[in-house]
This record gives structure tokens, C-alpha cells and sequence, in this order.
């Protein structure tokens, strides 16, 4: 028990220390590679002084060690500023956004593992009848279709063609509700969560499909299936139960670095449905050099894949005996 | 990129040694050297492929004319901090939009203004003529309209054969409505649909009379004195007031103001409209906007200091009246910066010491425009409803405007086609042109626009220094051709800074330079170039 809790704390630390590198990392690289946030503003016709003076509150006059660790201080304290765009807390957008974007992008993927992970068992059962072929042809097909393609093409047919379903945004309008929660829990939410859900579903099918088909094969081989067999189990269950438990834990793995990334949004999802989501709103604050957003857009990002492969380690371990915290 | 490089690094070894040459001979005037190549700056395909295309087909006539051109496609950011800020380049091309306070002459004019060629400046080319600039500072005094007339045609009579800058075309914003909901539009240079009157003048023809505006673009905030985007104002213009408003045919009309007179040389009186309300109620009288105005003075918001630049202070001289005392005289004053700043409610902003940081939900945004602040959510939607109380109130058919904000142009199409909104707010892509024009429901109209596209040479520089080398290049640049093929015919050839569509103040009699290649070698001839054997451009 004790060798588990170190091996917590040590973990937590770890991933403490990677988020402070990747903070660093994204400050500077954010200043030393965007143009200057107040460049745009040249068009408008502000004069080199206007624009400094802009600069100054942005804080941006200070000396970048200086800017560096109120950046970092800030951060510790919860704190991500103020967006050199919407002035406005950069906490509020991302919040907001990240919650559009997983609003999308869970059920897209509960939907690609609760579909794809049973059908690879199924399949790697079947295999090399004419349902595994045509499965791993369309789990390939949609995982190389360029997402805005069969997204275009999803709102050719079902959105101007026959009109079944909308194309873009998340709710019809004129709308009420301003909550988050008053947002989702409508059928014209539903509605318009169908398509732009499926789209990435689709693209997601492919991978628990084939890891799930391939690992089984590979389990198939194993005494313990022989030993099941000999028992004189149905078959049914040999796939479900034993097989297929065992078969699992490569698709886990790849089931928390997709949620992981997922918080970023499917950017191409997102301009093709005009979701707001947030990886529409990272494009746009690196187009405009609003450090602090971006800055924390990233970061927020990096947080999740870290924090979801602590916890898939440690699923691994309920999933697997034989993985030990060490 | 790697091309550009090793040419650049061959030309230094070639001058290098050229000069080792001449040197050891002891030569004298009569050697002649190689033209310095020049590096043509524009923005990248994926960002406009429209200059990304002149680039390549203006860099094709300059190498037939004997100069070593690299076109260099630069990120956009980036290209206007090198042209602007650093001015490190030889020629760019950019673009300056046609914002309806730039049809008053003044701003166009500026960029040629020497005072503007520092860093930073609206004059990176450096263009530098002292004559250039007296004419400018009577012309920004003179408050007779013709005698401003005068001096503003004298002023581009007098740049144009300089050719400092080559004023590539004036791009038509091609937009689109359903004329199956809504009629009434009458278009604005520069602003296509989403005029300040396009929502005045909508009537509906269907079902739904609120109208429903569709674009790419959203505010950056609608904070009135934090905003710095075109479109951050497009919306709120819409719910507060000027005291002036410019007609579609850009003519100042009294709009909050019932006249406007001028008492001397440096005090402009306003007399308000009588009975006037903001949203909430309160009445709206001259200590609001007199208090507005020195707001604007007090909270130093850049964005409009061209306006503010020659006022001192304004004053209410009873309920009903505003004196604005001037520093020195301004012809703009009238025109344009009592047509872009909005009244405020002076009850409301003078409890609020620093405007800037405010947070969204704390901006306050009651007006007193013909249509009052609904709300805003960020990258979804907008609303306005229409402010009954407003004196033009009986003049607007439509009950509000909702606002959905696309990701890209190919959503608002989408929306555009399916009846989800019934007007563009910002121009079509070429490819969707020819699709709206075919549709049943929609009519696509055509509005020229006063903004320009312009390839600026860096006169700091050679071979640019030299007017004759400017002259040439201009001949060269086959602009007939790039508003025939890049834009479809959907613009117009460029004159001058000042465009033909706004028709009094542009001078249509200057040189045109018309494409011309043996004109231009003729120039090149004349001022002393020749050419080697390989038909590279020596001096």
C-alpha cells in the first residue's frame, strides 16, 4: 500500500514538473515566434506611439524575464490573464470553450469505443470471412478520409440535400437559455450534436476496431483460451469474457490519449460545423498573437493528456494484476 | 525559400567581385553593374491568393524588363510588421480597406505625407516631397469643399508621376441576400450590406421580419472605448448614435445633431435633436455629449485619435447645445469625426475610472441607437432589437437583427443557401460567386470599394531611389490583366490612392501608366540603363 502511494506522489510530481516545462516552453515560444500582438492594428491606422502605449498595457513593454515570472507566478495562483483580444479572462473563454468542445467530442468518442471495440472482437472472431474484410475496410476508409471531406459531404446530403439536420452551431435561433447546462440539455442541441458527433465518431471508429481485432487474435493463441476451450465453455463467453477482458488494455491506452487530445477540439470539426469550440479558438488566438490565450489554451491541453495517462496507469493495475506499482 | 537564398548569397559574390573588378582596373564611370535583384514581399496563398498571384504575375514582367525579381510569400502578421514597423523590404504588396471614414481624403492622402515615413508610419515606402506636404496641411485646414477639392486633385497631380507606389486594383465586394425574405438594401462603397443603413432599410418579403446577418468576422469586444476592430464597431454603431451620419452616397447627414455650424475657425456648434432617450430611459441631452467627448479625450482609447487629434475640449452651452473648441482649424472635424464617435450616457460611463479593463459583463451597453443591445455570445451569435422610442423608429421595418457568426465563408454560404440567414456581411469567395448567382433565391451584388491593393516600392533603397526605375516597373505591372483574371472582372484597374468611386475627390486626368513594356524600356533607356548580352538590366 505504501509502495502505491509513493508511487502516486511521484507520479503527480512528475507531471507537475512537465507542465512547468511546457509552460516555459510556450511563453517564450509564443514571443519569439508570433508577430507582435499590436501588428494587426497597423491597418486600422494607429501610430507606432498609440500602438506602444497598447503595448504597455498589455505589459508587454516589460522585460520578458520580468513578464516571465509574473506569467508563472499568475499561473500557481490559478490565475491565466487577461486576452489581449477579448479583453477579457482568459479562464471565463476557456472554460466555456472547453466545455463546447467536450460536449462534442465525448459522445463522438464513447460512441467510436462503445461501437468499435465490440465490433473488433466480433471481427477478429469472424476473421477472414467477408465481414472482417469489409470491417477493416471501412474502419481504414474513414480513418483516412480527411475529416472536413466526409464533414462536407455529411452536410451535402443531410443538411442542404434532404434537410434532415442542421450545419452549423450548436442550438437554432433565436434562442434563451445562456447557461451551459440549459445549453445542452435540449433536443435542439441533440439535433444539432448529430452530425458533427458522427463525423468524428466515424474517424475515431477505425483505431479501437483494429487494436481490439488484432490484440484478440493475439489473446486467442494464449493457454488460457485452450484451457477455457477444454472446459467446454460456449464460445460466446470465451470471446466476451476471457478473451476479450485481456485483449483490452491497448485500446484503454489508446482510449485516454484520444480524450486526452480531444480537448484541443478536432479544429476541422469545428470550422466545418462552426462549433465554438476550442480548438477554433486556438487557431485564432495564435492568428492574432494573444499570448495569454494561447499560452493557456496549450497548457490547458498539456494538463489533460498528462493527468489522463496518470489515470490510465493506474487503470491499467484494476484491469491487469500483473501490472504492480513500482 | 532555399532558391531565394542562394541567388541572394550569388548576387553578393557577383557585386563582391564585380567591385574587386573594378577596383584592380581602376575603372572609371563607364563601368556598368547589375540592377540589385529585388525581393517582392506579399502575403501567402492560403491568406489571399489573389496578391499571392500578382506577385508572380508582376515579378514575370519585371524579369522580362531585365531585373532579378524573388517573390517572397510572408505570413501576414508578419509581412505588415517587416513593412511597417521594420521596413525591411525592396516592394510588398498589401492592402489598406475602405473603412467609410477613409472616404473623406485625408487618411489615403497621409500615407503619402513624409511626416509618416518613420517606423511605424502609414508611409514605409518613404516617399518624401516637401511640396507634397505643404499642399497636405492646407488641404486639412481648408474648410470650403471646393477649394479642398482643388487642393486634394493637386495633391495626386503632383505624386503620381513619382510613381512611388503602384495602386494595383480596387477589389468589388461581391455579397449576397435572399430576396425571398428580405428587399429594400441599397448598397455602400466599402461596406456592401452590413452598412449602418442596410438594417434601416431591410423589409421583409417573407415570414420573418427579424433580419438575420451572416459572416466570418465577430467583434473582438464591444467595449466603446477598448474595441479595435472594424467589427467590433460595424455591430455597435448599430445601437448607439452619432451626431452625424453618412448617407450611402457618403454625405454627412444630421442624425442625433439637427445642425451643425460653424462659429469660427476653431469652434464647431452642434445644435441636438430635441425629445431623444437612451435604452433606459433617461433623456438624452448636450451634457451627454459633451461628457462623451472629453471621456474620449480622458481615457485615451487609440483607436480614435485620428478623430480627437484637433480637439481641445467639448462644452455644453445649454441643454440642447455643444460647442467643440478645435486646436486648429480641421476640415475632417465636421465630416468624419462627428460621424464616427458615439454618445455615451454620461450617467452610466462617469461612474467608471478606467474603461479599458473592464470585463465583458460589465460593459455597459446601453445607447440610444435605432436598435437596442440584446446580446452577444462569443463565436455563436448577436442580437439587437429595434429601439421604438428612436426618432427614426417609423422608418425601420424589420423588429430586430440577429447575427450568426460562422467559422469561415464556406459555413455563412451554407447558411446563406439553406435560408439560415439572408444576408452576407462579408464578401463571397470567387468559387461561391458563380454558385449564388445561379440560385433562385439569392441576388449577388456587386459594390466597388474604396480600399486599395497597392505594391509600395521602398524608395530608401536602390533600385527604387531612382523615379525613372519606379516609372518603369510601373509600366510593367499589367494590372488590366490582374482584375480581368485574379478578380474575374470584378474591380477596377487602380489610379490613385484616392478611387474613382468616390468621385469628388478623385482626379481622373493623371497618368495612368498603362501597361506598356516598350514605355517602360524606353524610360529605362532614357535615364541611362542598358542591358548584357543575357538581357540583365545594367547601370
Amino acid at each position: 500500500m505504501s509502495s502505491r502511494r509513493s508511487y502516486l506522489i511521484r507520479r503527480v510530481l512528475h507531471g507537475f514538473m512537465a507542465l512547468f516545462i511546457i509552460a516555459t516552453l510556450l511563453f517564450f515560444l509564443f514571443r519569439l515566434g508570433l508577430p507582435d500582438p499590436t501588428a494587426a492594428l497597423i491597418t486600422e491606422g494607429l501610430t507606432p506611439e498609440e500602438r506602444e502605449r497598447i503595448r504597455a498595457s498589455f505589459g508587454l513593454d516589460r522585460p520578458i524575464w520580468e513578464q516571465y515570472f509574473i506569467y508563472l507566478a499568475n499561473i500557481v495562483q490559478g490565475d491565466f490573464g487577461y486576452s489581449f483580444h477579448y479583453r477579457a479572462p482568459v479562464a471565463d473563454i476557456i472554460w466555456e470553450r472547453l466545455g463546447n468542445t467536450m460536449i462534442l467530442m465525448l459522445p463522438a468518442i464513447v460512441l467510436a469505443y462503445g461501437v468499435g471495440a465490440p465490433l473488433g472482437a466480433w471481427l477478429s472472431w469472424r476473421r477472414g470471412s467477408r465481414a472482417d474484410t469489409s470491417g477493416i475496410f471501412v474502419g481504414l476508409m474513414f480513418r483516412s478520409a480527411p475529416m472536413f471531406w466526409t464533414g462536407m459531404i455529411a452536410i451535402l446530403i443531410f443538411g442542404i440535400g434532404l434537410g434532415w439536420l442542421p450545419t452549423s452551431g450548436m442550438r437554432t435561433l433565436p434562442y434563451e437559455a445562456s447557461g451551459f447546462f440549459d445549453k445542452i440539455f435540449t433536443l435542439d442541441f441533440l439535433h444539432h450534436l448529430i452530425l458533427p458527433a458522427l463525423v468524428v465518431a466515424l474517424y475515431y471508429l477505425g483505431s479501437p476496431l483494429l487494436i481490439m481485432r488484432n490484440t484478440m487474435l493475439e489473446v486467442y493463441g494464449e493457454d488460457f483460451i485452450e484451457m477455457a476451450r477444454a472446459k467446454g465453455l460456449p464460445e460466446r463467453r470465451i470471446l466476451y469474457a476471457h478473451a476479450a477482458r485481456n485483449a483490452l488494455l491497448p485500446v484503454v491506452t489508446q482510449l485516454a490519449v484520444t480524450i486526452g487530445l480531444a480537448a484541443g477540439g478536432q479544429v476541422v470539426v469545428e470550422v466545418v460545423f462552426s462549433w465554438p469550440g476550442l480548438g477554433r479558438e486556438i487557431l485564432n488566438s495564435v492568428r492574432t498573437s494573444d499570448f495569454p490565450l494561447a499560452q493557456a489554451s496549450f497548457l490547458v491541453m498539456a494538463a489533460f493528456v498528462i493527468t489522463l495517462n496518470l489515470l490510465v496507469d493506474i487503470l491499467y493495475t484494476m484491469l491487469d494484476p500483473r501490472v504492480s506499482f513500482k | 525559400m532555399k532558391i531565394f537564398v542562394e541567388s541572394r548569397f550569388k548576387r553578393t559574390l557577383l557585386a563582391s567581385a564585380m567591385g574587386l573588378a573594378a577596383a584592380s582596373l581602376g575603372a572609371q564611370a563607364l563601368a556598368q553593374e547589375a540592377v540589385p535583384s529585388i525581393d517582392l514581399m506579399t502575403t501567402t496563398e492560403s491568406y489571399d491568393p489573389i496578391r499571392y498571384e500578382a506577385a508572380f504575375m508582376i515579378a514575370e514582367r519585371w524579369e522580362e524588363l531585365g531585373f532579378e525579381v524573388n517573390v517572397q510569400p510572408t505570413e501576414f502578421s508578419t509581412a505588415l510588421e517587416r513593412f511597417y514597423d521594420q521596413q525591411d523590404f525592396d516592394a510588398t504588396i498589401l492592402g489598406w480597406s475602405g473603412r467609410t471614414d477613409r472616404l473623406d481624403p485625408q487618411f489615403f492622402l497621409s500615407t503619402l505625407d513624409s511626416r509618416q515615413a518613420n517606423p511605424g508610419g502609414n508611409n514605409p515606402g518613404g516617399y518624401d516631397n516637401p511640396d507634397f506636404d505643404a499642399l497636405f496641411d492646407q488641404q486639412s485646414q481648408a474648410f470650403d469643399p471646393d477649394e479642398r477639392q482643388r487642393l486634394v486633385m493637386e495633391m495626386q497631380e503632383l505624386y503620381k508621376p513619382d510613381a512611388p507606389l503602384v495602386v494595383l486594383f480596387h477589389r468589388d465586394e461581391v455579397v449576397a441576400y435572399n430576396h425571398e425574405a428580405f428587399g429594400g438594401f441599397e448598397p455602400m462603397a466599402g461596406e456592401g450590406l452590413y452598412s449602418e443603413w442596410g438594417p434601416m432599410e431591410a423589409t421583409p418579403v417573407g415570414d420573418r421580419s427579424t433580419l438575420r446577418i451572416g459572416g466570418p468576422q465577430e467583434p473582438d469586444n464591444l467595449n466603446p472605448l477598448a474595441s479595435t476592430s472594424v467589427w467590433g464597431w460595424k455591430w455597435m454603431r448599430l445601437y448607439y448614435d452619432r451626431l452625424v451620419r453618412l448617407s450611402a452616397d457618403v454625405e454627412p447627414l444630421p442624425w442625433a445633431a439637427e445642425e451643425v455650424d460653424q462659429v469660427d475657425d476653431t469652434t464647431v456648434a452642434v445644435t441636438l435633436r430635441e425629445g431623444m432617450t437612451f435604452h433606459d430611459g433617461e433623456p438624452l441631452t448636450a451634457d451627454d455629449v459633451a461628457f462623451t467627448w472629453n471621456y474620449y479625450l480622458d481615457q485615451d482609447y487609440s483607436y480614435f485619435n485620428s478623430y480627437l487629434a484637433a480637439l481641445d475640449n467639448a462644452e455644453a452651452v445649454d441643454e440642447y447645445t455643444v460647442h467643440f473648441h478645435l486646436s486648429e482649424p480641421s476640415a475632417s472635424f465636421a465630416s468624419i469625426s462627428l460621424s464616427q464617435i458615439p454618445i455615451l450616457p454620461g450617467h452610466i460611463w462617469s461612474e467608471i475610472d478606467d474603461a479599458s479593463t473592464l470585463s465583458p459583463d460589465e460593459v455597459p451597453t446601453v445607447g440610444s441607437g435605432p436598435f437596442q443591445y440584446e446580446r452577444f455570445d462569443r463565436g455563436e451569435f448577436m442580437a439587437i432589437s429595434k429601439f421604438d422610442d428612436h426618432f427614426h423608429a417609423d422608418e425601420i421595418a424589420v423588429d430586430g437583427v440577429e447575427f450568426i457568426i460562422y467559422a469561415d465563408m464556406e459555413g455563412v454560404y451554407t447558411g446563406l443557401q439553406t435560408g439560415e440567414i439572408d444576408v452576407t456581411a462579408w464578401r463571397m469567395e470567387p468559387g461561391q460567386i458563380s454558385l449564388a448567382e445561379s440560385e433562385d433565391h439569392l441576388t449577388v451584388v456587386n459594390v466597388p470599394d474604396f480600399g486599395y491593393f497597392h505594391m509600395t516600392y521602398n524608395l530608401r533603397r536602390a533600385p527604387f531611389d531612382d523615379r525613372a526605375v519606379r516609372r518603369a516597373l510601373t509600366m510593367a505591372s499589367d494590372r488590366e490583366r490582374m482584375v480581368n483574371v485574379l478578380l474575374d472582372g470584378r474591380g477596377e484597374v487602380g489610379s490613385s490612392v484616392i478611387a474613382p468611386v468616390n468621385t469628388f475627390w478623385h482626379e481622373a486626368f493623371i497618368e495612368r501608366f498603362d501597361f506598356d513594356m516598350d514605355a517602360a524600356r524606353a524610360e529605362l533607356e532614357e535615364a541611362g540603363y542598358s542591358w548584357d548580352e543575357d538581357g540583365r538590366l545594367m547601370r
